[in-house]
């Protein structure tokens, strides 16, 4: 195949995106975020008195828990979406198939998400 | 045979045929004065020679010291044996101070003093007050000065936007009528020719230290342009003036820089003794390389070389301590470790006098023109042909190079060529079309060449060629060693003949390039031992055994050799330009030369 | 998803010639070389040469010029200064990137693998297209910018605590070692300006001398020129001339951050 676009034609391409850092420092905030908050789940699981459906329903209602879950939650998506995106653009080379998967993952993020903090939120507001 | 090559047709203003130092500089001088300018080198433009440039490049900024450009000048006229021709040594000292300060701007990243000026260090033959005192004059980044200098001025050239044809080989110069039309050159990728035509074509192709066994030179330092002038029937002038660097690396011949010295390193025989200060009672490890070079080999031919065989010298720095070595000559240490297994904080470097400049080359005067001997006048302009660099003998280096100053060479007359090319050439110039005999000579010989039907590797005979060169031109020659390797150059000329190119492709044949290379470094070859062996004098880098003494009555002058198609070589001469440009200095008549 | 369909020609399949050591030879090492010929369009293949070690120089380049010189003449490599400092003579060496002029044979064990540097297209033998490394490093727009004008009859001024920044920043060779060796590069080439190319800008985002940090910055600013980097590091363990451009691209990404912050 010949090329006909000069070298430095190609390699300008679309230019800059004008982000990148945004998705960069994100990705560190919600790492940074959730080293405490995963540390405070394996304390508080292995804290429970038992595993039973009662005491852990009656551990997430209590409101500092379930206010530290929500936040779980939602940097845990975000951060995994983040993660998954740049998964994609190291993996993925087709773009359609790229474009594609990122719409799945944000929507999946977003959908697990959404659906884990109604969980909660059910949870704690009921009890 | 025959000549079924696709030929790719090209027309330019200019054309600059090599991409180091200077022929980068003519590029991006060119390319930002609007000539449409294209530049034609055989390997990527950083990857040229002048990147293993170390330790400077001289200008009397005074940044470290007092200093003027009339003590550089006389520096550079002592070291030159008064063989350089003092106006154009005159223009490269005056316009070294601008041509640095251009390169700052540019942004080279020279090491600063504590007022952040550009850091000089001292070097050979650099004095102050015409001898008496020793210049900070070399201006450095580190011990990387060539590579700094070559990548800014490659960035230069992109950011001027200049055209490259990379990885081209050129075969031969386009003559018609006395007259330089264009060039020729092998496109290595696709096996192409390519044919330009230009105003001007400008030769920047560097020397031909590969012509010896043992060099600094890179692989491809084989002086095609020199040799493109020879086949165009031009001279070349003053090429038996051959620079053996006191410092290469035993074995490897890898430069180490004179600035190992500069900063206060110093070389010891056998004995532990410091032997300069023998040779050298001022200068002493700071005297001009011819100087130090001799010394070394009569310390080495008197038995009191270091090593098993008694045949190499110690260059000591231990003593300047690794914050010093580290913060202004870490490549060395690098190469010394590499290529000598020595830790330069604790031990000596093994050192030999190495092939390193060709003070000859292609007659210019100062504006970069190609000049020759024509009907008796010694300074005809040749039309449309120019030479820079190590290629051209301006002259201003004469019979010995100082160090520092090819640096500074490279850099103020490629910008002089670009300057005078804008003054030859209207931008936009309609070009008279080029017939097809025109370009037959150019491909004769590449077919003559490519298809040569014999028995003999080109490798062999490079290799005879090289170790011939080495023991029969090197640091002192006799009148006997001279003819017998005249002699033996001329069987090797002729074994030539007998080479054959086992790659019959033409994407990148480097077995066709290197029998090209072989062919241009043979006529030099020719050059050197007939110059040689011609002068009957000792000046410079050129020390006779049967002729000791400089001989100005018989042999101020320069010589012009030429070659024909068997590489047969014609003797004649040109004067020495005993004038200045200005009344701002005089010139500086001949008196011995002691350091 | 990555391309598990291979481009034409990548799989070495012909078998090789082998080239022995001449009789008598006692220090004998095989040279295990790739080779590619652009004119048959064939698979690539591998030809073994037996060299006498003891006539020969001690660097992997020495062994590759005997080879040219005495025993065939038509393996094709690019070689120049041979000291190291033009960057011409990079290859896969035993695996890993390097310059064959300063990589010592003695500190290599068993036959000796040499390939082109990985993920270009070849030319000819080892010899690789270097075009898209050598564009991405003129894209950078690597030259000195400066809206102050320079004083007109001396250099600009920079303290020596300012110059000292470049080091390890200018000393890149362009031997594209760095950057053939990084996954990241290999996945994505025309958008990943690579860890060569990052250097380069690096160089002159911390020059003192130089007032388009902003505009350099902004041209960086995008999810696959800077942020493909994930510290791999294979950059720096490759780098011939011992520079770390994964550090210049972390402090890269902190001159962003910076900025927002």
């Amino acid at each position: 195949m010949t090329r006909l676009r000069t070298p430095l034609s190609q390699v300008k391409g679309l230019g800059s995106a004008k982000e990148g850092t945004g998705h960069f420092w994100s990705q560190r905030l919600s790492a940074l975020a959730l080293v405490p908050l995963i540390i405070w789940l394996c304390f508080s699981i292995a804290s429970l008195p038992g595993m039973d459906y009662v005491t852990v329903r009656e551990w997430l209602g209590q409101p500092v828990t379930a206010i530290l879950m929500i936040l779980l939650i939602i940097a845990g998506f975000y951060h995994a979406r983040l993660g998954l995106q740049e998964v994609a653009i190291d993996y993925i080379s087709d773009h359609a198939l790229r474009t594609a998967t990122f719409i799945a993952i944000t929507f999946g993020a977003a959908l697990l998400a959404v659906t884990g903090v109604f969980s909660v939120l059910r949870i704690a507001l009921a009890s | 045979m025959g000549n079924e090559y696709k030929i790719v047709d090209h027309t330019y203003d200019v054309v600059i045929v090599g991409a180091g130092g200077a022929g980068l500089r003519a590029t991006l001088g060119m390319a930002a004065q609007g000539l449409s300018t294209a530049c034609v080198t055989k390997v990527f433009p950083t990857r040229s020679h002048t990147v293993a440039a170390q330790g400077g490049m001289s200008a009397a900024l005074g940044n470290m010291g007092e200093d003027h450009w009339t003590w550089h000048m006389y520096d550079t006229v002592k070291g030159s044996d008064w063989l350089g021709d003092q106006d154009a040594i005159e223009y490269m000292c005056r316009e070294a101070m601008p041509a640095v300060i251009e390169l700052e701007h540019y942004g080279v990243p020279f090491s600063r003093t504590e007022e952040g000026k550009i850091y000089q260090r001292p070097f050979g033959g650099m004095t102050t007050h015409f001898g008496e005192g020793t210049a900070q004059r070399t201006c450095a980044a580190a011990d990387r000065t060539g590579h700094a200098i070559l990548h800014t001025l490659y960035q230069q050239s992109l950011k001027h936007k200049a055209e490259f044809y990379i990885e081209h080989f050129a075969t031969d110069l386009i003559m018609v009528d006395g007259q330089c039309k264009g060039v020729i050159s092998i496109d290595l990728a696709t096996g192409e020719l390519h044919r330009y035509q230009a105003h001007m074509v400008v030769l920047a192709t560097g020397g031909c230290g590969r012509t010896y066994f043992s060099a600094t030179s890179a692989h491809t330092c084989t002086g095609d342009g020199n040799a493109m002038a020879l086949r165009a029937g031009l001279p070349l002038q003053d090429m038996e003036f051959v620079q053996f660097h006191p410092t290469g690396i035993y074995g490897a011949g890898v430069l180490i820089t004179e600035g190992v010295r500069g900063e206060g390193g110093y070389l010891t025989n056998s004995e532990g003794d410091r032997f300069m200060e023998r040779y050298a009672p001022n200068a002493k490890d700071l005297a001009s390389r011819d100087v130090v070079s001799r010394s070394m080999t009569m310390e080495i031919n008197g038995g009191r070389g270091i090593g098993p065989d008694a045949d190499h010298i110690h260059l000591n720095l231990q003593h300047l301590g690794a914050d010093v070595i580290e913060k202004r000559l870490p490549g060395i240490s690098e190469s010394a470790s590499i290529f000598a297994g020595v830790d330069v904080t604790k031990e000596p470097i093994p050192v030999i006098p190495t092939v390193h400049y060709n003070m000859g080359g292609i007659p210019t005067n100062y504006r970069g023109e190609v000049v020759t001997l024509k009907d008796g006048e010694p300074d005809t302009v040749v039309p449309g042909l120019m030479a820079i660099g190590e290629a051209a003998c301006v002259s201003v280096h004469g019979a010995n190079r100082l160090g520092s100053n090819s640096l500074l060479d490279i850099v103020v007359f490629g910008r002089a060529a670009s300057i005078r090319a804008r003054e030859l050439v209207e931008p936009g110039q309609s070009h008279k079309p080029l017939t097809a005999d025109d370009i037959q000579p150019a491909l004769d010989h590449l077919d003559k060449v490519r298809f040569n039907k014999g028995e003999t590797r080109t490798a062999d005979v490079r290799d005879r060629m090289q170790r011939t060169m080495q023991k029969h031109a090197a640091v002192f020659r006799t009148g006997e060693s001279l003819q017998q390797g005249a002699e033996l150059m001329r069987g090797i000329v002729d074994e030539f003949d007998d080479v054959k190119v086992d790659d019959k492709q033409m994407i990148w044949n480097t077995d066709l390039v290197e029998t090209l290379e072989l062919e241009n470094l043979l006529a030099q070859a020719q050059t050197i031992v007939h110059g040689a062996l011609n002068r009957t004098e000792s000046r410079g880098a050129h020390a006779r055994d049967d002729f000791e003494d400089r001989n100005d009555e018989e042999w101020m002058k320069h010589t012009l050799t030429w070659t024909d198609e068997r590489a047969n070589v014609t003797i004649d001469y040109r004067p020495v330009h005993m004038t200045t440009l200005t009344d701002e200095c005089e010139v500086i008549p001949p008196k011995k030369r002691v350091y | 998803m990555a391309e598990f369909t291979l481009p034409a020609n990548s799989i070495v399949k012909t078998k090789g010639q082998v080239f022995k050591a001449p009789e008598g030879a006692t220090n004998v090492r095989t040279f295990k070389i790739y080779r590619y010929d652009p004119d048959s369009g064939e698979n690539p293949r591998v030809d073994s040469y037996e060299v006498d070690l003891d006539s020969c120089g001690p660097m992997v380049l020495d062994a590759m010029l005997k080879i040219k010189n005495e025993i065939d003449s038509t393996l094709t490599f690019r070689r120049s200064c041979r000291e190291g400092i033009c960057g011409s003579c990079a290859m896969n060496i035993d695996g890993g990137n390097g310059l064959a002029c300063t990589t010592s044979i003695a500190d290599i064990e068993g036959d000796i693998s040499i390939y082109p540097l990985p993920h270009q297209p070849i030319i000819k033998d080892l010899v690789s297209d270097l075009t898209n490394f050598y564009a991405q490093y003129a894209s950078i727009e690597p030259w000195l910018k400066s809206d102050t004008p320079a004083p007109p009859d001396r250099e600009r001024l920079q303290s020596p605590e300012d110059r000292e920044k470049l080091d390890g920043a200018y000393e890149c060779i362009m031997c594209a070692c760095c950057s053939t060796s990084c996954p990241s590069y290999w996945w994505n080439p025309e958008r990943y300006l690579g860890p060569a190319a990052l250097l380069a800008s690096y160089r002159w985002l911390i020059d003192s001398r130089d007032d388009a940090t902003g505009e350099r910055l902004d041209d960086l600013e995008d999810p696959y020129k800077l942020y493909r980097c994930h510290t791999i590091m294979n950059c720096a363990q490759v780098c011939p001339k011992g520079l770390n451009p994964a550090k210049a691209i972390a402090s890269t990404k902190r001159m962003m951050v910076e900025r927002r912050l």
